[in-house]
């Protein structure tokens, strides 16, 4: 429950509000829906398609820590990229003009490198929700005991 | 919106520098300038690409203008480097 919330419903409590007024501030709280529905679906996504979809995040955060193990630098390494999630949309928009010959041979260079990713399939019509589904989006990769990596990715 | 300022910061055990305000809004007098090279460049790339070159144009401007708000930091070696684009 965040700071808010707990704050309306003490005063409820309290009887400062009434169940009304409490209502009303409860609902100004939620975040409103976009007027936009999509009907993408992006592939192994959870979330029913075709919902109105709420782009609350603004910047994707990558942390990444790694020790001198790994580095062979004196002390830990830490690499903190905060980017924009519309320089994101836009990324996707530059790869949508990438030529049809050179997606088939990076899809092809992903399968390679166990990625299974076909790039083609992302398309400008369901960048909205793919971005939506970024907003639950946290990886958190540990590396083995003496490999001290660790890798963050989320959305703020 | 276009991005306008860079600030550069690095930190060294022996040197700190203070944050380095960039002007990239100054880069568009050379753009400007420059702008009949620079489309035909990117027209000529589009075309031989087979691709809508005003949907080239579009896609690098929005690239270009969602730059601002970008922070890279990268601390190693007792040595800081922040980059942040305004």
């Amino acid at each position: 429950m965040n700071e808010n919330r707990r704050q309306i419903l003490e005063m409820l409590v309290a009887g400062k509000i009434t169940a009304d007024e409490a209502d009303r501030l409860l609902a100004a709280l939620e975040p409103a829906p976009a007027t936009t529905q999509f009907s993408g679906r992006i592939p192994g996504a959870g979330s029913s398609p075709g919902g109105p979809v709420k782009t609350n995040a603004r910047y994707l955060r990558v942390l990444v820590e790694a020790d001198e193990s790994m580095t062979g630098m004196k002390g830990p390494t830490t690499v903190n990229v905060r980017v924009p999630m519309q320089l994101l949309r836009a990324g996707v928009r530059l790869a949508s003009l990438i030529p049809k010959q050179a997606h088939d041979q990076l899809d092809e260079a992903l399968n390679r490198h166990g990625v299974p990713l076909t790039l083609s399939q992302i398309k400008p019509e369901n960048l909205e929700e793919l971005i939506d589904h970024l907003e639950d989006l946290t990886v958190d990769v540990d590396g083995k005991e003496g490999n001290g990596t660790r890798v963050k990715v989320f959305c703020e | 919106m276009t991005p306008n300022i860079a600030i550069v910061h690095i930190e060294t055990p022996h040197w700190h520098s203070i944050p380095l305000w960039i002007p990239l809004f100054l880069l568009w007098i050379p753009a400007i300038i420059l702008s009949p090279l620079i489309f035909f460049v990117i027209f000529g790339l589009a075309v031989a690409g087979k691709i809508n070159p005003w949907r080239a144009f579009r896609v690098l401007w929005d690239l270009v203008c969602a730059l601002p708000g970008t922070h890279v930091r990268v601390t190693a070696d007792d040595a800081n480097v922040r980059v942040q684009i305004l």
